[in-house]
C-alpha cells in the first residue's frame, strides 16, 4: 500500500518541515518514505509545498499527479491542491486563512482553525506542527508517538529548549479534530 | 554519519557525505541548481576535517583543480549539473587521456542551453558519449534511490582509482532534492596504490610527469588502444544491473535513474492486469549492459525504454537488441515525472498495437 501527501502553503509557515516531521514519523514506524520539495519559481511566488510518500514496499514515484490527502495552510493552496486530490481523499485546510467551501462532492473536507490556535498557544509559529496534530487525528496511519519521537529528532539538541510547546501544538492540534 | 543508523537525508546531502566517508581529500565546485547543497555541505565539513575545499570561480576551474588534485593521488571530486557539466567536458576528455582517477556528479537538469532548475535525464548521451573530443570513455553510474547515491558515490571512487579513469555519478533533480531514510555504513572498498604513478614529489625517486598525449604517432596509437583495452576490462568486469521478473516477461521496461522507480511501480500495476511485464534498470549505463538485453530479446522479450529526454538511452537499447526484438520509446523532454498511470496506458497501446491477436 502506497499513500501520498501534499503540505502546502506561504513560505515561513514552515510546510517544508512539517514535511520533514511526518516523514521521519513515517521512518521511525518503520515505513518506506520519500519526501521532495518543490525547489522551483514558486518557492520564490510566495508559495511552497513538498510531498511525502509512504509505502509498505519500495516507495515508486514522487511528483504524483493525484494526491491522497493535501494538508493546506493557506488560500491559494487550498484552490490550487484540492484539484489533485483523489477521489475518495481528503483535503485538510487551516480554516484561519482558508475559506471554509466544498467545490468537488467526491472528497472529504476537515476544516481546523490552526492558526488560530496557534495564536493562543502563544505564536504562529507553530502552526506547522498543529497542523500534524490535526492530521494525525484525521489519518489512522500517522502515529502520535511517532510525530512527538519525529519532533525531537528534528528539533536535535540545539532547539531542546523549543520541545515543550511544539508538544503541546502537537496535542492542541490533535485534539482539535476529536472536537470537530 | 558513518554507521548502519537510518537517517532521512536529502540525496545532495548523502552524496556529499559519502564522498567524505570514502575518502575525498578535496572538493572544487561553482554553485547550481539543483545539486548546491552538495558544495554547501561539503564547505563545512571539509574545513571541520582539515581537507581541501575550493568554491572555485567557475565550473572550468573547478574540473581542473580535481585534475590537479586527482594527479598527486588524492582522491578528490567536484559536482555540477547539465548545462554547467558542459563546461567541464574538455578537461573530462584530458582527464579520460590523462587517465586520472577524477569523480564528477552531475545532478541533471532540463537542458539544453541555460534549461531551467527541473529535473531532467537528457544528459545520457552527453555523460556516456562524451562531450570532449576524442576517442574516449567515462564510467557512468547512474542512481535512483538516496541509499544508492551513497553506494555508487564509494563506487565512483573505488572504480575510479581501480582503473584510473573518471567517473561520472549520474543523478537528476529528483533524487538531489528528494529525502529518504539510507544508511551509510563504511567505505566498502579498498584502498588503491597509486605509488606507481602520483605526482608526489621527485625526492628519492626518478622524476615523472603526465601527459595528456604521446607526440609520437605510434605511441599515440598504442595509447588510445591502450585506453580502449583498459574499457574492455572495465566492460568485463564492472558492467552492472538490476532486472525484476524477466524470466516469464513478454514485455520489459527499461529506465535509467530515478525512472527505475516508476518502471517498477508500473510492471506491478501491469502484472495485476495481467500483462507481463518484466523491468531492467542499467546500473552502469557506461559500459553499457548489450550483452544481457541481447540475449532477453533473444528470447523474444520486447523491450519499452521509458525516459526523461528525447529517446537518449532509447538507441543503445535498440542497438543492444540488435533487431531481435522490438523496441519502443516512452518519454517526455524534462520536468513532471512521467507518471506510473501515464507509462501503463502507454504500454497498454503498445500491447494492443502489437499483440492484438493475443489478448
Amino acid at each position: 500500500m502506497e499513500k501520498n501527501f501534499i503540505l502546502a502553503g506561504f513560505g515561513g509557515q514552515g510546510i517544508l518541515l512539517a514535511g520533514t516531521i511526518l516523514a521521519n514519523a513515517f521512518m521511525l514506524d518503520e515505513k518506506n518514505v520519500t519526501w521532495y520539495p518543490c525547489y522551483g519559481a514558486e518557492m520564490r511566488g510566495g508559495t511552497v509545498n513538498c510531498e511525502v510518500v509512504v509505502s509498505d514496499t519500495e516507495v515508486s514515484s514522487v511528483h504524483k499527479r493525484e494526491c491522497d490527502y493535501a494538508l493546506v495552510l493557506n488560500q491559494q493552496s487550498f484552490d490550487r491542491f484540492v484539484k489533485i486530490v483523489k477521489s475518495g481523499g481528503t483535503i485538510i485546510a487551516n480554516s484561519t486563512l482558508v475559506a471554509e467551501a466544498n467545490p468537488r462532492a467526491d472528497i472529504e473536507y476537515v476544516f481546523a482553525p490552526m492558526g488560530k490556535l496557534a495564536n493562543d498557544l502563544g505564536t504562529s509559529k507553530v502552526t506547522n506542527v498543529v497542523s500534524l496534530g490535526v492530521l494525525s487525528s484525521v489519518v489512522d496511519m500517522i502515529s502520535k508517538d511517532a510525530l512527538k519521537l519525529a519532533i525531537e529528532k528534528v528539533l536535535g539538541a540545539k532547539k531542546k529548549d523549543l520541545l515543550p510547546l511544539n508538544m503541546k501544538a502537537l496535542e492542541a492540534g490533535a485534539d482539535l479534530t476529536a472536537k470537530v | 554519519m558513518n554507521s548502519s543508523e537510518k537517517v532521512l537525508i536529502k540525496g545532495n546531502y548523502a552524496i556529499a557525505q559519502a564522498a567524505v566517508n570514502a575518502g575525498c581529500q578535496c572538493y572544487f565546485g561553482y554553485p547550481i541548481t539543483p545539486q548546491t547543497e552538495i558544495g554547501e555541505y561539503l564547505s563545512g565539513k571539509m574545513q571541520e576535517l582539515k581537507r581541501g575545499y575550493v568554491c572555485a570561480e567557475s565550473e572550468l576551474a573547478a574540473i581542473n583543480m580535481v585534475i590537479g588534485a586527482v594527479s598527486t593521488g588524492v582522491k578528490a571530486m567536484t559536482s555540477s549539473s547539465s548545462c554547467a557539466v558542459s563546461l567541464m567536458q574538455e578537461a573530462l576528455s584530458y582527464a579520460a587521456s590523462d587517465e586520472l582517477p577524477v569523480v564528477l556528479v552531475n545532478v541533471m537538469r532540463a537542458g539544453p542551453g541555460l534549461g531551467y532548475i527541473y529535473p531532467a535525464q537528457g544528459d545520457y548521451n552527453q555523460a556516456v558519449y562524451g562531450g570532449g573530443n576524442g576517442d574516449y570513455k567515462i564510467i557512468v553510474l547512474a542512481p535512483s534511490t538516496v541509499q544508492e547515491c551513497i553506494d555508487y558515490t564509494y563506487r565512483a571512487f573505488y572504480l575510479a582509482h581501480k582503473y584510473r579513469n573518471p567517473v561520472i555519478l549520474l543523478a537528476d533533480g529528483l533524487l538531489g532534492q528528494m529525502m529518504e531514510p539510507a544508511s551509510f555504513g563504511e567505505y566498502p572498498y579498498p584502498e588503491i596504490d597509486n605509488s606507481s604513478w602520483a605526482l608526489t614529489g621527485a625526492k628519492n625517486r626518478a622524476s615523472r610527469a603526465i601527459y595528456s598525449c604521446a607526440r609520437d604517432e605510434k605511441k599515440q596509437i598504442e595509447h588510445i588502444k591502450n585506453l580502449f583495452k583498459k574499457f574492455d576490462l572495465i566492460s568485463q568486469n564492472e558492467t552492472s544491473w538490476e532486472e525484476f521478473k524477466t524470466e516469464d516477461a513478454d514485455i520489459i521496461l527499461t529506465a535509467f535513474g530515478s525512472m527505475t522507480r516508476n518502471i517498477k511501480a508500473a510492471m506491478n500495476v501491469l502484472r495485476e492486469k495481467g500483462i507481463k511485464a518484466g523491468c531492467f534498470r542499467p546500473i552502469t549505463l557506461s559500459p553499457f549492459p548489450n550483452n544481457r538485453i541481447e540475449e532477453l530479446a533473444k528470447e523474444g522479450k520486447d523491450f519499452i525504454v521509458v525516459e526523461m529526454n528525447m529517446g537518449q538511452m532509447f538507441k543503445d537499447v535498440k542497438y543492444a537488441i540488435n533487431g531481435a526484438a522490438k523496441a519502443e520509446l516512452i518519454n517526455r523532454p524534462c520536468g513532471e515525472w512521467l507518471s506510473v498511470e501515464d507509462i501503463v496506458s502507454s504500454v497498454e497501446k503498445f500491447m494492443e498495437k502489437n499483440y492484438a491477436a493475443s489478448i
